[in-house]
């Protein structure tokens, strides 16, 4: 610590930059920048740009960068839409390939009837399925080509014995022929199931055949849909089931269904492609991979990290715009249901001396970077790698010739760093619900290198404290809030943002100069 | 001293007490210096005895501190490299001074292309560098790319170059270091046919038989001053080296002799990376304090660094008190028990901007974590207090930055390093480079310390002084292989240095 005796003054001459800036903003407007909202708000912001910021310096440290950052940090936004993403299918059904309104049949494949079932081997059960489609038995028709959809009943099975499609007669017969000559699926039809009633007393519960055989048990946040003989279509999200007897009532989202009970239902499965818990494990990882990625092209290939981020930076933001069709993505309800809790929610107090309506609202991802800065300053301060990295950071021939692993140290550095912008890419992108690919996280990267270097990170490397980037990052947002805030007009704020680290640059080197100027004064 | 100056007849260069000192170090202290025009001069000295000061002050490279430096009779000096050239001097250096990625014409030009209304005349400056290929006898194309060229071609080219701006005074220092034999004889060739032409030549060289093919005369540098000259009919293998070292060892290595033990290190058949052609095989014994001697590109670092994992290894095995050692890593051979204390202390053995703590402790780090890379600050602390003792390390705190300690305490910090992981051999480059002599002596007093507690000790100097002052035995090695082994009474800077220039002991 006393080594660094230049690094800290730089450290103090920074947070009085930053205490400064509060106190203007404080006597200039006060109302606004004092605001409850607004202190969360900048602290959401700090503690998000704070974490990226973190990862950038341990890589800086070790005399590299990167720039892929932003990339990261969007392309792990839209995998965590992707493994997030929610799907709902009826619990059976069959393909359809051929539609024939002459005949009034469809020719269906039941070996596509999905049957989720236990008990039964598959065979058997697609077998059965093919007996439940009965004459009587009513079907739907949905997602066709020509938007055909529609309630059937059938009047007649056959099977065919050639193909072991099945040829089924219906009424009243399609409203169009529609025929696949080279076999391909056309559309698909769903058992449906009459209801049993509504409930009297409270609108929004219907009575239905409790799951068993072919019926299936359905669970909340399923679909339902509700259709009568003429093809009508409701569609209700599942709030609850219950199980009465043979039968089981289900508590629908919506007011009041009131349908007779001549309708029909077909049960519709929520298919979610990750569990939350996943998802997120696996984005982190992905951030993690990359990271490793780029520290085995700096190590092993010797590529210049500029070079390899560079790259980075373009492929990610690429890969992501691909991957989304450059559509904005985002995450549905699955954001009301499992995800807002967090990225909305704040720990919220009184403060004695402040005035009583007022109160400190501290957003959850602050703990966040509580976490990230403690764990990341023990590894710096407190354990050997850290002690590897200022070192092979200053000089890097001199680590190695003193028995140091430095490639293996590099590549820490920047895994760690790729799994820092992995986890903002999950934080920044719960924080804005969605993501729109061509723009999401762009220039983060800059951010957090700017961060960085105001902190006391020197691109030289070897250099910098985590407190440090945490000050720079609540600096820069500071001044940030300060533009908006003032109506300085928003067009100028990178030459604001530019102007200060510029600044805190040229205030760096100066401190170093009277330190070296010191140090040969007291030498000779 | 042989001067060939008169009223009438000056010679085209001469040196007149040039001295120049640099922080710490008299470089040259008053040495005089004639080149005739039509003649090859041979300078030859130990390393370290001034000769490439005294070619950097002759092209402008370094200023002197005094004296003076006459053309044909008249006062000159120059500023830099430029004014020399214009003069007519021209320094071939040990590293050629091309461009790789231009081709042969453009390197003969750069800085100096002919031009016609702003722009390169191509036309003109691919017709001159014909000629000037010609004059040096090179047949390739003035558009071939300098990297397809040999090292000897390309020396060519550079001679090709001081010609194309009338060079009369060429400098030529260690210019056969990288060249095959026939480009070197194409080489003598050439000089031949400059020296016919008028040209004055100055040639450094530590290859004693390539001074005794060219040299007209011989002027021997030792410690910064004139040792002698030779004519060329006393130019002799003998005569040379005995100019070179002629000087009586003080009483400055005092030495305590320790009980020799068995072996410790053990080297089979190791190839280095530099010279892969050959194999070194040699012994260090517990207490022994092995020198290994050579000229400045012998292979003596490079064989160090193989040893202790920076290079890899072209074959051959080491062994450590008998277990073998993997050539792989640093940390292997830091592991298994050695230290290296490297050529370059800057680059390779601190890290400047850093404290004396963090110095000492680099090394030690792994060994002293605890659980989960815990470090163990107060061992640090406590390795580099111990040290600081130990070795007199003249620091205010253990915090001061390293770079603002003299070099004799950045060397012991270096050691320091090391000594707190004690290491069963220490391999020590060139230990006493760049230390005052108070420094020196008490380095001397450490390597001793070391083999007295029964450790081996092997280190590079090339200083023979140095190295018969210290060691028990000395290795010589001459062009990457173990040239011969010196011990006892046939330690003799004689010895020594028919060995490491090729002659036989």
């Amino acid at each position: 610590m006393r080594e660094n005796l230049a690094g800290i003054v730089k450290l103090i001459g920074i947070s009085i930059i930053l205490v400064a800036l509060w106190v203007l903003m404080i006597r200039m407007t006060p109302e606004s920048f004092l605001d409850s909202g607004n202190i969360e708000n900048l602290l959401r912001r700090t503690a998000l740009f704070s974490i990226l910021g973190i990862g950038v310096a341990l890589v800086i440290m070790t005399a590299g960068i990167d720039l892929s950052l932003g990339s990261i940090v969007c392309l792990a936004g839209c995998f965590l839409a992707l493994f997030l993403k929610v799907d709902y299918q009826p619990y059976h059904s069959a393909g359809v390939y051929e539609i024939s309104k002459s005949k009034a049949t469809f020719l269906i494949d039941p070996l596509d009837l999905e049957v989720v079932e236990s008990g039964t081997s598959p065979t058997d059960a697609r077998a059965e399925d093919v007996g439940k489609l009965a004459a009587g038995q009513w079907v739907r028709l949905y997602q066709t080509k020509r938007s055909r959809s529609g309630m059937h009943q059938i009047t007649s099975v056959e099977k065919q014995s050639a193909n072991g499609r099945v040829l089924l007669t219906v009424a009243p017969a399609p409203a169009r022929d529609e025929t696949a000559d080279d076999g391909t699926l056309i559309a698909k039809i769903a058992p449906a199931l009459p209801m049993r009633g509504f409930s009297e007393e409270d609108g929004n519960v219907m009575q239905v055949q409790a799951g068993s055989g072919s019926v299936p048990a359905l669970k909340a946040r399923d679909r339902l849909w509700l259709s009568d003989a003429k093809g009508r279509l409701k569609e209700h999200v599942i709030a609850s089931t219950e199980l009465k007897g043979d039968g089981q009532d289900v508590r629908s989202d919506l007011d009041a269904p009131i349908v007779p009970t001549d309708w029909f239902w077909v049960g519709l499965e929520r298919r979610q492609f990750m569990s939350v818990r996943l998802a997120v494990l696996s984005v982190l990882g992905i951030g993690l991979g990359l990271g490793a990625l780029h520290g085995c092209l700096v190590t092993y290939v010797r590529l210049q990290p500029f070079v390899v981020t560079l790259c980075g930076l373009l492929i990610y933001r690429g890969w992501a715009r691909w991957l989304s069709d450059d559509q904005s993505v985002g995450f549905g309800n699955e954001y009301t249901d499992s995800l807002s809790w967090f990225s909305l929610g704040k720990f919220s107090t009184k403060v004695p001396w402040a005035s009583a309506e007022w109160e400190l609202n501290i957003p959850f991802v602050f703990f966040v970077l509580v976490a990230v800065a403690i764990l990341g300053a023990l590894l710096l301060n407190w354990t050997i790698w850290g002690r590897y990295i200022l070192a092979l950071g200053r000089n890097e021939e001199a680590a190695r010739f003193s028995g140091i692993n430095t490639g293996g140290m590099k590549r820490l550095a920047y895994t760690l760093c790729g799994l820092l912008a992995g986890l903002c890419g999950i934080l920044f992108a719960m924080d804005s619900g969605s993501i729109s690919p061509s723009n999401q996280g762009s220039f983060f990267e800059l951010y957090a290198i700017a961060a960085a270097v105001l902190g006391g990170c020197s691109l030289r490397g070897g250099e910098g404290s985590i407190s440090g980037v945490i000050i720079g990052t609540a600096l820069m947002q500071t001044l940030n809030n300060m533009i908006t805030l003032l109506k300085i007009p928003n067009t100028i704020e990178l030459v604001v943002l530019g102007g200060v680290i510029l600044l805190g640059v040229v205030f760096d080197e100066a401190v170093r100069w009277f330190f070296s100027w010191l140090g040969r004064k007291r030498r000779g | 001293m042989v001067t060939q100056t008169n009223a009438t007849n000056f010679s085209r260069l001469s040196v007149r007490q040039l001295a120049k000192s640099f922080p710490g170090v008299r470089a040259l202290g008053g040495v005089d210096l004639d080149v005739q025009a039509g003649e090859v001069l041979g300078v030859i000295g130990e390393n370290g005895a001034g000769k490439s000061t005294l070619m950097k002050i002759l092209a402008g490279v370094q200023v002197q501190d005094q004296g003076q430096i006459l053309w044909e009779g008249q006062p000159v000096s120059f500023a830099n490299t430029r004014q020399a050239m214009e003069q007519g001097i021209v320094l071939i250096h040990q590293e050629l001074n091309l461009c790789d990625n231009l081709n042969v014409a453009e390197n003969l030009f750069l800085g100096n292309y002919p031009t016609l209304g702003g722009l390169i005349d191509f036309w003109t400056m691919y017709r001159r560098a014909r000629q000037s290929l010609e004059k040096v006898g090179l047949k390739v194309s003035p558009r071939m790319p300098l990297s397809r060229l040999s090292l000897g071609q390309q020396q060519m080219v550079e001679i090709a170059k001081a010609l194309s701006i009338d060079a009369k005074i060429l400098i030529f220092d260690e210019p056969t270091s990288s060249l095959s034999h026939s480009e070197a004889d194409a080489l003598f060739r050439l000089i031949d046919e400059l020296k016919a032409r008028g040209v004055g030549i100055v040639y450094i060289s530590h290859r004693l038989s390539e001074i005794m093919r060219l040299a007209d005369r011989v002027v021997v540098l030792r410690d910064g001053q004139n040792a002698g000259n030779l004519q060329r009919s006393e130019v002799t293998h003998e005569r040379m080296v005995q100019l070179m070292i002629g000087r009586d060892v003080s009483k400055f290595y005092v030495r305590t002799r320790h009980t020799i033990g068995d072996e410790v290190l053990r080297v089979d058949e190791l190839r280095t990376k530099a010279w892969p052609q050959h194999a070194c095989s040699f012994t260090v014994r517990r207490g022994e304090l092995v020198g290994i001697a050579g000229l400045v590109g012998a292979g003596r670092s490079e064989l160090l660094r193989t040893i202790f994992g920076i290079d890899r290894a072209g074959g051959g095995s080491v062994h450590v008190a008998g277990q073998q050692l993997a050539l792989r890593s640093p940390r292997a051979a830091m592991n298994a028990g050695l230290g290296l204390v490297p050529e370059d202390r800057k680059k390779e053995g601190l890290v400047l901007e850093s404290s004396v703590v963090r110095n000492v402790g680099l090394a030690g780090l792994a060994r002293n974590a605890g659980w989960g890379g815990w470090l163990n600050g107060r061992q640090e602390l406590a390795d580099t207090r111990q040290a600081m003792a130990d070795m007199r390390i003249k620091t205010p705190t253990p915090w001061q930055l390293v770079k603002f300690l003299s070099g004799g305490n950045q060397q012991k910090v270096v050691m320091g390093k090391w000594l707190a992981l004690s290491p069963q051999i220490m391999l020590m480059d060139e230990p006493t480079r760049g230390v005052d002599i108070g420094a020196k002596q008490e380095i001397y007093q450490l390597m001793e310390g070391l083999a007295s507690q029964g450790r081996g000790v092997l280190f590079v100097s090339s200083e023979l002084e140095e190295i018969i002052g210290i060691a028990d035995r000395v290795l010589v090695m001459h062009e990457g292989r173990l040239a011969g082994e010196v011990t006892g009474d046939q330690m003799t800077e004689h010895a020594i240095m028919q060995l490491a220039t090729g002659g036989s002991s």
